[in-house]
This record gives structure tokens, C-alpha cells and sequence, in this order.
């Protein structure tokens, strides 16, 4: 027993894990070249999955750090939707892109910081507290446009076309170095949360409270200040990803975003961040992204419903929480 | 193993049959010896009370003959017959009751309630109420407490009140031997008297009582025979329950220390910390002294005297309803440990694994938690972080010393030297420290006694709280000592010895008299 842990703990639980799911995309990459050799292994496929997984992916990096405090933010999707029907009614009449990113932003990150006061001054627990936002958000989302979708198109001209730089669109289809802008994006955001995360005092402290509340506190973690601070970057990175996605459909829909935290979620939990807090890794958050992003790429190609991807798309969160089983007795 | 040999049951056993019998129990944890050879047996009918200082073993005997925990050699005989391993509720189906010292009742259900809680008299697949509440109130009316309604919530009653039900629920299960843990710690004098009430009826009915206690005058009043632990063996088995008090110290306390302690620091400097009337009710009540560099300072006292809630209260932990606490000249405020912290003071908690540590975490972010500012610039110095942390495990001599081993694979007392090395690091001034050595063995309790001088040598101020007595009167300048949350008495660490300190610890109706027979 002490043995496997000294073993575990040599090569790193985490490192462990980490190469594990990087042999698993890798295999996922190939079973793909292998079934669809024609369509799977192009750059057009691979620059489409990334595309997808930015919206999902830039979740899952502010999913990491709640869940790092043995938090849970089910609100994400729902923010989604609120930010980007909000946005699309401050900016649609008469503003250009810039009043749309901040707007999206903003209120994305005061959702967040709704979610926050409830979780660290009503003592709401995150579950209840972030299950009410989704509601609440969803809600807003409806009545903003009475119930329809933003069209954004005007902000780049009124169509698709060749998007100008910095422009709304730009960040959807536009490319640097033939990498599309909102894939620059979601890897500058998994680079600055793996830094944060693991290079300054702010995030051993997110991973210290979610470790052991009462130890961090003993040692001077301020730690409701830090539970806060999650959920408000959580919100703010839910503002980021309404860009992202408004940009690529050149519209803000009340019903989009939906289920997003169950990517999210499930994403940063096949990555083996601990669900009980305590441990988490942003290397395997990206790599549980692009799991995601392989397995239903492969599975639309091989012309699977998306009924039958949403079974397994909940069978695999299922099976990594089982894998990862907590130390924890029933 | 001691000087008084086992003698016959006392004049006042019953001389019933031997209900439940304990031989040879040895238990052993990673790194520590919690029992070495335990010998016990109770009778029909006879209290038998259980006595030791904290830590000689009694809990873990406790724990292995209510089948919580297995015992790693010996057996345990209920009624004759061996406790079947690896099942918890064998105990209890046999008759063997524990009424713990945290009474397990659930406050929001009613009284009848939490006396069939788990074995619910049913009717068909729906529960019998009625016959729940007519069956609480007779085993009440069977303890005298026929007073108490079995519909009225938990939550209202008083601490004895609380006592009454859990030993009702202890009787719903045909109990033939009760085990009380410290039963009289939480009730007043009035309300002990009725206890003993209960439990004459109880052994009068022929059930058989061990008695736990720390109060060598309950003895006397309401135990028929005696057995003392010391540092997990019998150091007295069966022996008669009127035994002179001294006697009865001399066999808790009375066993050979080698030259554990080393030489007591003298405290000198300037004042570091400054305690001034500070209140957290219910556990502390008004509580003021001083901490000077250079000097150890030991807080003694029974557990649930207020000791370990008078350190969270005066680091913020817990919030202060009234006091002052001033640190270097700092006043802290009243709930804000961060702050705390900054102004130069640590501490080491009484429960390393819960409170002090994040036991998966390396041993290098467990000892840099406090003190991540050193190595933040802008991003952490990962490296500087790792050689600073080795440097400071090598200084205290932990083993292992390697950085990047998870703190679940140390030793207690090693575990400890992590918890200290991480106010070193943070170079804090006021070190308190929470039951430093429990859990430890005895080569490094006189590791962490040597450390603790040095620190206080290098001008620190260390406050020590302690259940065992004899370590504060082996390394302390001063020592307090806390009853019922406040300080009772004030001793010179020099001249001061550990039955001194437990006849200020006790109530004070044992008090008087039992420095009368001591000193």
C-alpha cells in the first residue's frame, strides 16, 4: 500500500494520468485515419475540431480552478446564452465589436460574481447556488430578445465574407498563420491557466482550499476571498467563450449553450482534476478537451446520431469518475 | 508492570459472572504502540471504572472491544466467546454498548426517535410509532428520566438530558455491558448525581458498567473495582476502587521516563504576545497572560477544558466575542487568521492530518503554504521554493527529507516537523502549538522537545498545549493550567510536577484533597 503510493507519487499521480490521456487522443487520432482516411486525418478536420472545442474549452479552463476548490459551476451554459443575447442587444443597433466583447464580458463576470456572493456570503453551496443561476441566466437570455436570436452579422457587413481584423467575426473564422483566431485564443487561455494554476501564489492557494479548507485556512490562505475569485473567473471566462461562439455563428441565440457544463465538466474530470478538490491538472483539462473533440468528430463522420453521442458522451464522465475513484468509503 | 499487584475484585464488586474479558491486547499503528498488553474483564453488575492519562490507551481499548477498530493480537471474550472479526456490529448484538464522549444523537430528530434510530419498530413496512414512543418512554422511566417526552426534539434538550437518551438507546439494544466515555466531562455537579443514579439502576439490573473518567473522587463514589493503563499496558488490574488517590496517580503517571526533556529555556526577552480577557463562548471564558521571547509557555488541562478553543481564538480562527490580542505590539482583529499570520504568528493544530496538512501534497507546498509571498515574483520561484523547503526539513531533520515526497507517507512526528517547518520558513515570532506530541513516539517527542527549546534559544515565544501534564512540567518556563474555560493557576515550570498540575486540572471537589494526599 505505502509502496504504491510511493510509487504513484515517484512518477507523479498526475504525470501518470496525463501521459495516459495523451496515448488516448493520439489513439483516438489514428482509430480515425484508420476508419475515415479520406475525411478524418486532413487539416480542414483538425482545424474544425479545435474550432469547436474553443468555446468548450476556454469552460473547461475556468471549470478547472472551481472544481480545484471542490466547487462546481453548473451555470456556465447559461451564461453563455445571457452574455451573448445581452451583448447582441447593447451592440446591435448602432455599436461595433468592441462594445459587443465588453458587454459580453461584463455581464458575463456579474452573473459570476452573483454566484459568488451566494456561494461565499449566503454560505449557498455551490451546486444549489450555480444550478439557480442556470436557471436564472437561461431566463434572461429569453427575455432580453423576447425570445430570438441577435443577428450579428451587420458587424462585419452584413455577411460572413472575409472577416476584417478585429472585427466580431474575425474571432470566429478569421486565421493567423492559417490557425483559426479563436484557437489562438483557447491555447493562449489553457497557457495563462496552467501559469496561474501552477506558477503563482493565487493558484497553489485555489488548489490548497479546495485540498483541505481548514488547513489552508490554519496557514493563512484567505479562503473565502479565493472560493469568490473562482466563480468570478468562471464567469469571466463564460463571457470569453460567448465571443467565441457568437463570432462563429454571426449570431447570439437565447438557446445556445446548452449542456456546455456538462463539457465543461466532463472535460475537466476525464482530465483527473478531483471532483473532491485538492488536485488538478490544466494539461489534462486540455487534453479531456480534445478527447471530446475527437470522439464526436469521429462519431458525426462515422454518420452516429447525436443521441447515440450523447449516451456516450455521459458514459465516458461516468467512466473517468470511476477510474479516478476518491479515497472516500459509502 | 507495576508495583501493585492485581489483587481480588474489591470489597464492593458484585461477584457476578465475567460478562466481558480482555486479554493480552496488543494494538499497534503504523509508528506507534497504542496497546501493548492489555488485561480487563468486567462483571455482572460491578462498575469498573477506566482510568489513564490521555493517551495511555484507553480510547484505543475502547475502540477494539466496541469492534471499531481490530485489534492486532489478544482477545476480546463476550460472554465467553471470542468477538467475530471484521464486523462492527457484533459488539453491540452481543450487549456491548459505547456511549462516546460526542454523544451520536441526531439533533433535528425527536428523543424516540434517536433511540430506535437504525432498528425502528415496524408494523408491516411502515414504522410503529406508537409502540416507538410507549417503548422510549419505559427504558426513560427505567433510567428515572421519565420526564423527558419522546416527541420532543433533540435539539432541546440539555447535555444530561442528551445523556439519558443515548443511554436509553444503548438499552433498546439489550445491553448486558455499557461503556461510558468520560460520561460526567460535559454535566455540572447536580447533574453527575443524577448519572450515578442511572447507574446504580443499570448495574442493579445486572448490567455491567466501564466507567471512563478523569475525576479520581468518582472513583470512589461510584466504582466497584479499578483498572489504571499506562502507556498502553494494565498498570493495575481489577484492583479495588478505594484505593488511595495517591496511589491511583502514582499509577497513571508513576512509570520510568528516561531523560527525555532537555534543558529548560528561561524566558527573558520583551513581551510577544500579550492575551487580555479574551472571551469564546462557551469554551473560553475570559482568559489573559503574556508570552515573552525566548520562553516556552505550557497551557495544561483536561480535554474540553478550553485549551485548544482558546488557541483558535486567539489566532481568529474562531471568532473572539471579547479580549485583545496583540502580537509584537500588532493588535489582531477579532477573525481574520490571515492577518494573524502576518503578524508573526503559527500554529500548529491539534489534528496534523485534518487541520494541519494537505496530506497528497508534497512535502514542498506544505511547508511554502504560509510563506508563498517569499517566493512570488510575479510567478513562483519553483526552485527556490524546493531548496528553501529542503533546507528547512534537513535543519529539523525530517525524515524523509526529500521535497517532493507527499506528506501521507511521513510518520507523526515527522508530519509534525513539516507542520513546524512551515513557521520557520514564515519566520514567525509566537509559535503555538497544539498537542505537539500526540500520536508520537517516545524517540521523537524528545526530537520535538529538543526543537521546541532551540526555537525559544533563538528568541521565539512557544506556547505548548498539552493533555499530557508531564511534558509541561518537563519543558515549560511556565505553566498555566485551564479549567472549564479559564486559567486556574499559575506554576513555575521548574518547580512544578505533573501530579501538581493534575490536582489544578481536576474539579475542584477532587482538588483539596487530593493535593492533601499528593504533596
Amino acid at each position: 500500500m505505502s509502496y504504491a503510493i510511493a510509487l504513484r507519487n515517484r512518477f507523479g499521480a498526475l504525470q501518470f494520468q496525463e501521459y495516459a490521456l495523451a496515448l488516448v487522443v493520439i489513439g483516438l487520432f489514428v482509430a480515425g485515419a484508420i476508419l475515415k482516411p479520406d475525411t478524418f486525418p486532413t487539416w480542414d478536420n483538425v482545424r474544425n475540431m479545435l474550432t469547436q472545442a474553443s468555446v468548450i474549452g476556454v469552460l473547461a479552463v475556468g471549470m478547472t480552478f472551481v472544481i480545484a476548490t471542490s466547487g462546481i459551476d453548473l451555470s456556465v451554459g447559461s451564461m453563455v446564452a445571457a452574455a451573448g443575447v445581452f451583448a447582441g442587444t447593447m451592440a446591435e443597433p448602432s455599436g461595433g465589436t468592441l462594445i459587443f466583447i465588453l458587454a459580453a464580458l461584463a455581464f458575463a463576470v456579474l452573473l459570476g460574481t452573483v454566484n459568488a456572493t451566494a456561494i461565499t456570503f449566503g454560505r449557498v453551496v455551490p451546486f444549489i447556488a450555480t444550478l439557480a443561476m442556470l436557471s436564472v441566466a437561461r431566463g434572461l437570455a429569453l427575455i432580453f430578445n423576447d425570445k430570438l436570436p441577435v443577428g450579428l452579422l451587420d458587424l462585419n457587413g452584413g455577411s460572413f465574407g472575409d472577416p476584417s481584423p478585429f472585427s466580431l467575426l474575425w474571432f470566429g473564422t478569421g486565421k493567423i498563420f492559417g490557425i483559426p483566431v479563436s484557437v489562438w485564443i483557447f491555447l493562449g487561455v489553457v497557457v495563462a491557466g496552467w501559469v496561474v494554476l501552477n506558477r503563482t501564489r493565487y493558484g497553489r492557494h485555489v488548489v490548497a482550499v479546495g485540498g483541505n479548507r481548514e488547513a489552508a485556512r490554519i496557514a493563512g490562505v484567505p479562503v473565502r476571498r479565493v472560493i469568490f475569485s473562482v466563480y468570478v473567473l468562471s464567469g469571466l471566462l463564460a463571457g470569453l467563450a460567448t465571443v467565441l461562439l457568437c463570432a462563429r455563428l454571426g449570431s447570439a441565440s437565447p438557446v445556445s449553450g446548452e449542456l456546455y457544463e456538462l463539457d465543461a465538466i466532463g472535460a475537466v474530470v476525464i482530465g483527473g482534476t478531483s471532483l473532491a478538490g485538492g488536485r488538478a491538472t490544466m494539461v489534462g483539462t486540455f487534453l479531456g478537451v480534445l478527447t471530446f473533440a475527437l470522439i464526436f468528430s469521429l462519431m458525426t463522420q462515422l454518420d452516429l446520431s447525436t443521441e447515440i453521442q450523447q449516451v456516450t458522451k455521459g458514459a465516458i464522465v461516468l467512466g473517468a469518475v470511476l477510474i479516478q475513484r476518491p479515497e472516500g468509503r459509502y | 508492570m507495576s508495583g501493585a499487584a492485581p489483587t481480588a475484585a474489591g470489597p464492593g464488586a458484585a461477584a457476578g459472572e465475567i460478562l466481558l474479558d480482555v486479554r493480552g491486547l496488543v494494538k499497534t499503528y503504523p509508528g506507534v504502540e497504542a496497546l501493548r498488553g492489555v488485561d480487563f474483564n468486567v462483571r455482572a453488575g460491578e462498575v469498573h471504572c477506566l482510568l489513564g492519562a490521555n493517551g495511555a490507551g484507553k480510547s484505543t481499548l475502547i475502540k477494539c472491544v466496541s469492534g471499531v477498530v481490530e485489534p492486532t493480537a489478544g482477545e476480546i471474550l463476550v460472554g465467553g466467546e471470542p468477538l467475530p472479526e471484521r464486523d462492527t456490529g457484533a459488539a453491540l448484538e452481543r450487549g456491548v454498548a459505547t456511549i462516546y464522549q460526542e454523544l451520536d444523537l441526531v439533533e433535528d430528530l425527536s428523543v424516540a426517535q434517536n433511540i430506535f434510530l437504525g432498528h425502528e419498530p415496524r408494523r408491516g413496512p411502515l414504522l410503529d410509532l406508537g409502540r416507538m414512543r410507549s417503548e422510549a418512554r419505559d427504558l426513560l422511566a427505567r433510567l428515572g428520566h421519565d420526564k423527558i417526552d419522546p416527541r420532543t426534539p433533540l435539539a432541546a434538550l440539555r447535555p444530561a438530558a442528551r445523556q439519558a437518551v443515548s443511554i436509553a438507546r444503548a438499552l433498546s439494544y439489550e445491553v448486558r455491558v455499557l461503556i461510558m466515555d468520560e460520561p460526567s466531562a460535559i454535566l455540572d455537579a447536580g447533574e453527575v448525581e443524577t448519572l450515578f443514579e442511572v447507574v446504580r439502576r443499570l448495574t442493579a439490573e445486572g448490567v455491567g458498567v466501564v466507567y471512563i473518567t478523569h475525576r479520581l473522587d468518582e472513583i470512589k463514589r461510584i466504582g466497584d473495582r479499578v483498572t489504571v493503563l499506562a502507556d498502553g499496558a494494565t498498570a493495575a488490574d481489577g484492583i479495588a476502587a478505594d484505593t488511595a488517590t495517591d496511589e491511583l496517580v502514582w499509577l497513571m503517571v508513576g512509570r520510568k521516563v528516561e531523560r527525555l526533556y532537555p534543558e529548560r529555556p528561561r524566558a527573558a526577552g520583551e513581551v510577544l504576545l500579550e492575551v487580555r480577557g479574551v472571551r469564546a463562548l462557551p469554551a473560553v471564558r475570559g482568559v489573559s497572560f503574556e508570552v515573552r521571547a525566548g520562553e516556552v509557555l505550557g497551557i495544561g488541562g483536561l480535554v474540553g477544558s478550553g485549551r485548544s478553543e482558546l488557541l483558535r481564538a486567539i489566532c481568529g480562527l474562531d471568532p473572539r466575542e471579547a479580549g485583545e490580542v496583540t502580537v509584537a505590539g500588532k493588535r489582531l482583529p477579532p477573525n481574520r487568521p490571515e492577518r494573524a499570520i502576518a503578524a508573526g504568528l503559527g500554529l500548529a493544530p491539534e489534528d496534523r492530518k485534518s487541520q494541519g496538512l494537505l496530506l497528497d501534497w508534497s512535502l514542498t507546498k506544505n511547508v511554502s503554504l504560509a510563506d508563498l509571498g517569499r517566493f512570488s515574483h510575479g510567478l513562483l520561484d519553483v526552485r527556490g521554493e524546493r531548496e528553501a523547503v529542503r533546507e528547512q526539513l534537513r535543519s529539523l531533520q525530517t525524515v524523509p527529507d526529500d521535497p517532493d515526497r507527499s506528506a501521507r507517507e511521513l510518520s507523526g512526528g515527522n508530519q509534525q516537523k513539516v507542520v513546524l517547518g512551515r513557521w520557520l520558513l514564515r519566520e514567525c515570532r509566537v509559535l503555538l502549538l497544539d498537542e505537539p506530541t500526540r500520536g508520537v513516539d517516545i524517540p521523537s517527542k524528545a526530537e520535538i522537545y529538543r526543537i521546541v527549546t532551540e526555537l525559544a534559544g533563538r528568541g521565539l515565544g512557544v506556547v505548548v498545549v498539552s493533555s499530557e501534564l508531564e511534558e509541561l512540567a518537563g519543558i515549560c518556563t511556565r505553566v498555566l493550567v485551564m479549567r472549564e474555560g479559564e486559567i486556574v493557576a499559575e506554576l513555575d515550570g521548574a518547580k512544578t510536577s505533573e501530579r501538581e498540575l493534575l490536582a489544578h486540572a481536576v474539579v475542584p471537589t477532587a482538588g483539596p484533597d487530593l493535593i492533601e494526599e499528593v504533596a
